[in-house]
């Protein structure tokens, strides 16, 4: 008995304390500070980064609460999710009731929008003129008895109360189309060398890349040259479920659907083809590969490893050192060399020329292959997000820009051929807001009344 | 010296900035004043003002064949030209021009600070070139511009608010009718039946202002506390589904150029950031009690959150919307 009572009172608690718009918008303050977290604090970088980013004990303090991935955080989904559940019982709390209020009588002078007007004529006729007057101005009437008194209640845009529900679903009907993602959605990156074709995993998309090219342009600006992008473009050869091979260009802004699944122009980089040599004679199972910025070769029988670090479009031929213009004029490669592990020396070499790597031996970077790297996604979610954001959009503005509103008129008294009669307002936004209208509303009411 | 002739679009720009100071220099005195023939001068003049700059825009389109959109220059440009647009709209509507010199000289400091990114003409990269830059740029920027008028209408709420608060020893809070409306057994139940405890009369502010205190005779001519409150939310309401309707169009611009419609790139989450400040202040409105003071200053926050989104992560944080390949 005490165990119902005691999980009755738990379920009021929760039913309280999820109903209150006020915690919700502690909710909301929550959700808002994770966000900001994550706009500072650079996300997905490897832990080294926030390590020269930031004094050793916060970045221990940042990679510890997860700072670094924060919107996949724990926190951040249960704050949404808590924010669902919070709208869930506030919707039939709170703002059912309060949106959608039954027709009852009130104390016309205690509400702060009120009025009384002397209208003449008997009580009947005074009531349908009353009743012509606003409907003729768009009202919509209902006539209720309370207590042997009878009530006319005038309702202006009444549909126009569902609005917060409306914009409520629409960020429910969001949060469902990204669920629908997490539980059936896929992506990933694929980095295809010219002349190469890559096989996709999750599909069984092959694409072949022809060709990758790209345009940049060097544009006079007040403050020096500027090496503007202009357009990236991979000529590729697709074949998905149906095994049909088709040709399609993938550009930034144009992606290609293959199955459903769309694949994007997202980065593009320099492959090199490394001839490695030793005492002279070449080394076949370590020219043969194409290495991407960031790959090694390691060279047998030493501890040491040569990394293929960046790709240089033009080294000045002056200074030896990399130019600002990313164009392929006079290209180069940087290297790294490390030993056991740790970095022991970079150069800069240019196409072509030798490189004494050490231990007998030498590397020369010989050619380089462009390679396109795509993304691809298949989000099933997608239109329900559309639809949630249409529904979400179309609630704001039925809340924002219709008002709704009601007027309680009651005949008071008749006597002497004329009848006062009170008339109070309140709309869902409170009363200021209606204040001005409501005092052109009853000065009309009265001028009508007068004749 | 050697002297070049202006072109069309800097003609334009240097008529809109110096009409908007002008502009800016009457409407400030009108608040102070309230002299009618500075305001009648002022409102034509922030008008040319402003189509002037919406010109300038154009022009440039015309000599450079690039929306002038995509960079600080451009988007800060739109942004001044907007706010005094919007701001032109709604003091028409809700007879605003008491808080005239105040917009239209931020207004014009956004313009100028905006001149200071100009590097001249540039293509846009790959993932800028999108009919959706035309839609969602001037929609952004467009609920920024209301933004910051709501701010400058919060801001002069709260200057009257403390300044009526300082004056007396009576706390600025609940009118008498709000209270017995609330207390009513019958009413109570009719859960939205209660009165704003915002305040339609500031009496220190009136007594003050008859005993001659300069201040309070210029706090005395700006609507009550209670219309600037409802002023501050009409104007929320505008920037707010512009803001929804940004964000939207920016996802699906996105979901084009970088495959996912949501890629929690800082500009997206700032902006994500500012839309939730602002759904703080929508429903603290709902609340009779937030309305007013806590809900002005929620209103000053969120414009400071759009600052930080407009300008501090354009300038400070990189990310996708700093596209480099
Ligand atoms: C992010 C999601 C949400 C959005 C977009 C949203 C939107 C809105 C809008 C536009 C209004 C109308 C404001 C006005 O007319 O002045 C509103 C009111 C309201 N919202 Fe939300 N809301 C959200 C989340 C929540 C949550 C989590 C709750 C749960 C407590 C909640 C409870 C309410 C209540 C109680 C009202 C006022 C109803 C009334 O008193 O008439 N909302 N909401």
């Amino acid at each position: 008995m005490e165990a119902r009572s005691s999980s009755l009172n738990l379920y009021n608690d929760f039913i309280r304390t999820f109903s209150n718009v006020l915690f919700a918008v502690c909710l909301f303050i929550a959700w808002g500070i994770l966000t900001l977290i994550g706009v500072i604090v650079d996300q997905g970088k490897d832990p080294s980064v926030y390590f020269s980013s930031y004094a050793a004990p916060l970045a221990r303090l940042i990679l510890r609460l997860g700072f670094d991935n924060i919107y996949h955080s724990v926190a951040y989904v249960g704050i949404i999710a808590l924010i669902l559940v919070s709208l869930a019982v506030c919707t039939f709390k709170r703002v059912i009731p309060a949106r959608l209020p039954a027709l009852r009588p009130v104390k016309i002078e205690k509400i702060p929008l009120n009025a009384s007007v002397t209208v003449r004529g008997d009580e009947v006729s005074v009531r349908q003129r009353i009743e012509h007057f606003f409907i003729t101005r768009g009202w919509q009437i209902r006539k209720r008895e309370f207590g042997g008194e009878e009530w006319t209640f005038a309702d202006r845009h009444n549909w126009a109360r569902r609005g917060v529900l409306v914009a409520h679903v629409g960020f429910v009907i969001i949060a469902a189309g990204t669920t629908i993602y997490w539980a059936r959605g896929f992506s990933g990156d694929a980095a295809v060398l010219t002349g190469q074709t890559v096989t996709i995993p999750h599909t069984d998309t092959a694409i072949t890349l022809h060709d990758f090219t790209y345009k940049i342009e060097p544009i006079a600006t007040k403050s020096g040259i500027v090496y503007q992008p202009i357009d990236y473009v991979s000529h590729v050869t697709v074949s998905g479920k149906d095994s049909k091979a088709r040709e399609e260009t993938i550009r930034v802004n144009h992606p290609v659907d293959v199955d459903g699944t769309l694949f994007y122009q997202a980065s593009y980089g320099f492959g090199m083809r490394f001839v490695v040599s030793k005492d002279g004679k070449s080394v076949p199972a370590l020219s043969n590969r194409i290495l991407k910025e960031g790959e090694v070769i390691t060279l047998p029988e030493t501890a040491r490893q040569i990394q293929y670090s960046q790709f240089v479009g033009t080294i000045d031929r002056q200074t030896g050192m990399p130019s600002a213009d990313p164009r392929t004029n006079n290209p180069g490669v940087v290297l790294n060399a490390f030993d056991a592990g740790q970095p022991s020396g970079a150069t800069l070499a240019p196409l072509g020329k030798r490189v004494d790597l050490g231990s007998g031996y030498a590397l020369v970077p010989q050619k380089y292959v462009m390679y396109s790297g795509l993304q691809y996604r298949y989000d099933p979610g997608i239109p329900l997000v559309g639809i949630g954001a249409f529904i979400l959009l179309a609630g704001l503005c039925i809340s924002f820009y219709l008002l709704p509103a009601r007027l309680y008129v009651k005949v008071e008294e008749c006597k002497d051929g004329a009848c006062t009669v009170g008339v109070a307002a309140s709309t869902v936004k409170g009363y200021d807001i209606f204040e001005q209208q409501f005092d052109a509303l009853v000065a009309e009411f009265r001028g009508a009344q007068a004749t | 010296m050697n002297h070049q002739p202006m072109s069309l679009d800097q003609v334009m720009l240097v008529i809109s900035l110096s009409t908007y100071v002008v502009g800016a220099l009457l409407l400030i005195l009108y608040f102070f004043s309230h002299d009618e023939w500075q305001r009648n001068l002022a409102v034509p003049v922030v008008i040319v003002g402003c189509l002037c700059q919406f010109g300038q825009l154009v022009a440039r389109y015309e000599l450079t064949g690039v929306w002038p959109l995509l960079n600080l220059y451009g988007s800060l440009s739109l942004f001044s030209a907007m706010s005094v647009a919007i701001f032109i709209v709604f003091a028409f509507r809700y007879k605003l021009w008491f808080a005239g010199g105040f917009v239209i000289a931020i207004a014009a400091m956004f313009l100028a600070y905006g001149l200071t990114w100009n590097e001249g003409t540039l293509p846009a990269v790959p993932s800028l070139q999108s009919y959706w830059a035309k839609i969602h740029v001037p929609l952004v920027v467009s609920s920024y511009a209301s933004f910051m008028v709501a701010f400058v209408m919060s801001a002069l709420y709260l200057v009257k608010y403390y300044f009526e608060r300082n004056l007396g020893l009576t706390e600025v809070g609940l009118q008498p009718a709000a209270a017995g409306a609330g207390a009513d057994g019958g009413l109570s139940s009719v859960a939205y039946v209660q009165d704003s405890p915002v305040r339609r009369d500031t009496p220190n502010i009136a007594s003050a202002a008859a005993a001659g205190n300069t201040v309070a005779l210029w706090l005395k001519t700006l609507p009550s506390l209670a219309q600037l409150d409802v002023l501050v939310y009409r104007i929320i309401a505008v920037g707010l589904p512009l803001l929804t309707i940004g964000i939207i169009t920016g996802a699906w611009w996105a979901k084009e150029a970088w495959g996912a419609y949501w890629q929690w790139d800082p500009k997206e989450t700032a902006a994500l950031f500012s839309w939730i400040v602002y759904a703080i202040y929508m429903h603290l409105h709902t609340r009779s009690a937030f309305r007013g003071v806590r809900s002005a200053w929620v209103s000053v926050f969120g414009f400071l959150s759009i600052i930080f989104c407009y300008l501090g992560v354009n300038i400070w944080i990189s990310g996708l919307h700093s596209y480099k390949m």
